[in-house]
C-alpha cells in the first residue's frame, strides 16, 4: 500500500492503540477475575449451591475486556 | 411456561387411627408438599413416630453394617425383590446373615490388622539385614545411645570426625542411606545434631530377638499363612454375598422407605384423637388427593383447601413443556424463582442455543457438538444433570450447525467458498461446490456482526426489563415503573449507538429505517460524533424518572446499563475470535498438508491440524461460547428481574429403584 508517511504513521499509531486497548483491558480483567475466581471456587467447595452466584460474580469483570475490544475495534476503523 | 405450577394450600385432617394409612396414601401420590408443624400448644403437639419405626431402624442398622462388611454398597440388584418377599424373608435372613457374617467379618478384620502389623515389622527390619546384628543388640544399653534409621546423605564421616568414640554401620546401596550408630550417652546431643543435618529418620525396630534376616523369613511365612486364612474367609463371605446381595440391597431400600414414612408424624400436628397435615398441593391435582383419601381411608381422613395467609410463600414447581425442561438446569444453578416471579426457562431455551450457535457458527463443530450432546444423553441417563447438559449441548450444536450452513457457510473453520476479499484462501471448493454462500463472513463483516449483537442485546435486555416490570407490578409499583424508565434509557442508548453507526452496517440501516423511522429525524454533530436529539431526550427523560422510582443511587447504574448493552458485543467477539483461531491453524497447516509433496509430512500435518482444531477451537471454543452464552443470561438478563430464593416443591414421596412394590 502506498500511503503518505503521515497517514501511515497515524494508522500505525491507531493499530498500536488498538493493541494496547485490548491487551491492557484483558490484563485488567485477568487480575480482577483471578481473585474473584479463587473466592468463588472456595465458596462453591463449601456449598455447591453457590456455583451460580459465584459464576455471576466471576464473570462481571469480563465487561472490561469487552469494552477494550470495542475500543480496539473502533480504532481499527480509523486506519 | 413462564409461571410455575399453581399451588393450593391444603389441610389433611383425620382421626388418629387413620394416620398411617393417610401417610401411606400421600407418599404413593407424591403430590403434597408438607409444611413442618412447629408451634405446639395444649391441643396439638408433634406426632410420635409410627410404632414400626424403632424395629425397622434396628433392622436397617444391621443391614447397613452387613453391607459394609460384605462390601456391597455399590451393588445393583440383578433381580429387585418384591416387598412381600422382603417382608416374609426378613427375620430369618437377618438371623442367618448375622450368624455367618459378623464373626467372619470380625476375623477378617483381625487377620488384616495382624498382616499389616507383620508387614510393618518387615519394613522396619529389612533395612538392617545387611548389618547382620541381632535385633535385640540395637537397644537396651546403660551407657550407650543407639540410632537406627535412614539419612538422605551418609553421616558416617561426620559422626566419626566429631564424636570421639562411636561405632557406625552404613548401608548406602539404596537411595536413602541406612545407618546404625552407637555413641556414648554424653555424645548423644552432638550425634543427634549431626544426624539431623543429614535428614535422619528413625526406624522403630520391633521388640524381637535374633537375626533380622531369619525373623523376616519367619514373618513372611506367617503372613502367607494368614493370607491363606483370609482367602478362605473371603471365599465364605463371597458365597454369602452372592446369595444375599440382592436381598440386602432391596431390603435396605425398602426399610429406608418404611422409616421415611414411619417418621413422618414427627412433622405433623396430632392431638389425642386426630391429626392435621398442613401442606401445598398443585391445584390441578387436588381432586386426585380427595378421591384417593376417600377410597383408602374410608372417610376417616379428608382434605380441605384453605386460603393461604399473606406471609406464606407456596413452594415452586417449575412448569415447562418437555423440550424446555432441560434448561431448568441453568435456573437451578442460580436459585429457584419465587412463586410470584416469572420463570425465565423458556427464554433460556430460546436464547442460549441462539447465542451459542452464533458464537460457534460452524457446520463441522456444530455437528461435533451435536454428537457430543447425543452421547451424553445416551450414556449419562443415570445422572440427571449431565443428561440435561447433554440436551443443552445438542440444542446448541444444532443451532451452531444451522448458523454454520446458512449464515456463515463454513465447516471446521474453512469457508464453503473463498471470500470475495481473499480469493486464494483455502475453501471447501477443493472438495465440493456447495451452492450456499455466506450471508456474513466472520473475518470481514465484523462490523455487521457487532451491529447484530447489539440489536439482539437490546431486545434481550428490554425483555428482561419487561419481566422486571411484571415481577414488581403487584407489590411495588414504583419499582415497576422504574423498569420502564430503564427501558426508555436503554432505547435511547441503543438509538444513539445506531445513529452513530449510521449506514455503516445493514443492521443499523435497518434499525434506523424501521424502529426509529417514526421518530423525528433531528441530529446534530458534536466533535465529529452524530448525536440523535430524540435519543438524548429519551435518555434524559429516563434519567429524570429514575430518582423518583428506583432512588437516587440508581443514577450510577446508567453507565452499567450501557456496559450491559455493549457486553453483547461478546457475541461478535467470540465468533470472530474463534473464526480467527481456526483460520490461523488452517493457514499454518494447510500448506503442510497440500503443498509438501511428502505423504508422511502431509499425514503429520493433518494430524496436527486435527488435534489443534479439536483442542483449541472445539473444546475451548465450545466451553467459552457456552460460558458466555449463559453469562449473558445470568448477568445481563437475570439481574434485570430475577430475585430467586423460592422454596423447591418437595412432595412426600420416595424413589424405589432396587425393590418392587405393587400398589
Amino acid at each position: 500500500m502506498a500511503l503518505d508517511p503521515g497517514t501511515a504513521v497515524g494508522a500505525g499509531l491507531a493499530l498500536i492503540g488498538a493493541g494496547i486497548a485490548i491487551g491492557v483491558a484483558g490484563l485488567g480483567t485477568g487480575i480482577a477475575q483471578a481473585q474473584i475466581g479463587a473466592a468463588a471456587v472456595g465458596a462453591t467447595a463449601e456449598d455447591p449451591k453457590m456455583f451460580g452466584k459465584g459464576m455471576i460474580l466471576m464473570v462481571l469483570p469480563e465487561t472490561i475486556v469487552i469494552l477494550g475490544f470495542v475500543v480496539a475495534f473502533l480504532l481499527l476503523g480509523k486506519t | 411456561m413462564l409461571k410455575p405450577e399453581e399451588m393450593t394450600r391444603a389441610v389433611v385432617v383425620g382421626s388418629i387411627e387413620s394416620l398411617d394409612t393417610t401417610i401411606e396414601c400421600l407418599y404413593e401420590l407424591g403430590i403434597l408438599h408438607l409444611i413442618d408443624f412447629t408451634d405446639q400448644d395444649e391441643e396439638f403437639s408433634i406426632g410420635q413416630p409410627l410404632p414400626k419405626a424403632s424395629d425397622t431402624s434396628q433392622k436397617l442398622l444391621k443391614l447397613r453394617a452387613m453391607m459394609r462388611s460384605l462390601e456391597i454398597e455399590e451393588h445393583k440388584p440383578i433381580h429387585p425383590m418384591h416387598v412381600h418377599d422382603i417382608r416374609s424373608r426378613m427375620d430369618q435372613a437377618l438371623v442367618t446373615l448375622d450368624l455367618n457374617t459378623s464373626s467372619k467379618a470380625d476375623s477378617r478384620q483381625k487377620i488384616q490388622a495382624l498382616v499389616r502389623e507383620k508387614e510393618g515389622e518387615i519394613r522396619a527390619l529389612e533395612p538392617i539385614i545387611p548389618f547382620a546384628i541381632a535385633v535385640e543388640l540395637y537397644d537396651g544399653y546403660d551407657n550407650l545411645s543407639s540410632f537406627v534409621g535412614t539419612c538422605r546423605t551418609d553421616p558416617g564421616a561426620a559422626l566419626k570426625g566429631k564424636v570421639s568414640e562411636c561405632e557406625v554401620f552404613v548401608d548406602s546401596r539404596k537411595s536413602d542411606v541406612v545407618i546404625a550408630a552407637f555413641v556414648r550417652n554424653e555424645d548423644r546431643t552432638e550425634a543427634m545434631k549431626i544426624l539431623a543435618e543429614h535428614a535422619f529418620q528413625e526406624l522403630k525396630l520391633p521388640k524381637v530377638k535374633g537375626d533380622p534376616d531369619e525373623i523376616v523369613v519367619q514373618l513372611r511365612k506367617q503372613i502367607k499363612e494368614l493370607d491363606a486364612d483370609l482367602a478362605r474367609i473371603e471365599a465364605d463371605l463371597d458365597a454369602i454375598r452372592k446369595q444375599f446381595a440382592d436381598f440386602i440391597i432391596s431390603s435396605e431400600e425398602h426399610l429406608s422407605i418404611e422409616i421415611l414414612k414411619a417418621e413422618t408424624p414427627l412433622r405433623v400436628a396430632t392431638s389425642a384423637n386426630s391429626f392435621v397435615i398442613d401442606g401445598w398441593v398443585p391445584t390441578s391435582r387436588v381432586e386426585e388427593i380427595t378421591t384417593a383419601l376417600d377410597t383408602m381411608c374410608c372417610g376417616l381422613a379428608f382434605i380441605e383447601t384453605v386460603s393461604p395467609e399473606k406471609h406464606e410463600e407456596p413452594p415452586v414447581k417449575l412448569k415447562n413443556p418437555k423440550p424446555v425442561k432441560p434448561f431448568e438446569f441453568f435456573i437451578n444453578l442460580v436459585s429457584t424463582p419465587k412463586y410470584e416471579e416469572i420463570d425465565p426457562t423458556l427464554v433460556l431455551f430460546i436464547t442460549f442455543p441462539l447465542f451459542f450457535g452464533f458464537m460457534i457458527g460452524d457446520l463441522g463443530f456444530g455437528l461435533g457438538l451435536m454428537a457430543l450432546g447425543a452421547i451424553m444423553r445416551w450414556k449419562m441417563k443415570s445422572s440427571p444433570d449431565l443428561y440435561k447438559l447433554g440436551t443443552i449441548v445438542l440444542a446448541g450444536g444444532l443451532l451452531a450447525s444451522v448458523f454454520g450452513v446458512f449464515l456463515f457457510a463454513e465447516a471446521f473453520g474453512v469457508p464453503f467458498h473463498p471470500p470475495a476479499e481473499a480469493h486464494d484462501e483455502a475453501s471447501w471448493e477443493v472438495v465440493a461446490n456447495i451452492p450456499i454462500h455466506p450471508i456474513l463472513d466472520k473475518m470481514h463483516d465484523t462490523q455487521e456482526m457487532l451491529g447484530i449483537s447489539l440489536f439482539v442485546g437490546w431486545i434481550h435486555l428490554t425483555l428482561g426489563l419487561v419481566f422486571g416490570f411484571y415481577n414488581h407490578y403487584h407489590h411495588n409499583r414504583k419499582h415497576a415503573f422504574g423498569k420502564i424508565a430503564w427501558a426508555v434509557i436503554l432505547f435511547g442508548l441503543f438509538e444513539e449507538i445506531m445513529v452513530i453507526a449510521g449506514n455503516a452496517t445493514e443492521t443499523s440501516t435497518f434499525v434506523n429505517a424501521t424502529i426509529y423511522g417514526f421518530m423525528p429525524d433531528s441530529s446534530m454533530s458534536l466533535i465529529g460524533v452524530d448525536i440523535s436529539i430524540p435519543a438524548v431526550v429519551l435518555i434524559l427523560l429516563g434519567v429524570i424518572a429514575l430518582p423518583f422510582t428506583e432512588g437516587p443511587l440508581a443514577l450510577t447504574e446508567v453507565i452499567g446499563l450501557f456496559t450491559n448493552l455493549v457486553s453483547y458485543a461478546r457475541l461478535a467477539a467470540l465468533a470472530v475470535g474463534k473464526g480467527a483461531m481456526a483460520l490461523a491453524f488452517n493457514t499454518i497447516l494447510f500448506p503442510l498438508i497440500f503443498d509438501s509433496g511428502n505423504i508422511g509430512v502431509a499425514i503429520l500435518g493433518a494430524l496436527a491440524l486435527f488435534v489443534t482444531q479439536m483442542f483449541f477451537v472445539f473444546f475451548l471454543g465450545a466451553l467459552s461460547a457456552g460460558i458466555q452464552a449463559i453469562r449473558l443470561n445470568y448477568v445481563e438478563f437475570f439481574l434485570k428481574f430475577f430475585e430467586g430464593g423460592g422454596t423447591d416443591f418437595q412432595p412426600l414421596s420416595y424413589e424405589r429403584k432396587h425393590s418392587v412394590a405393587t400398589k
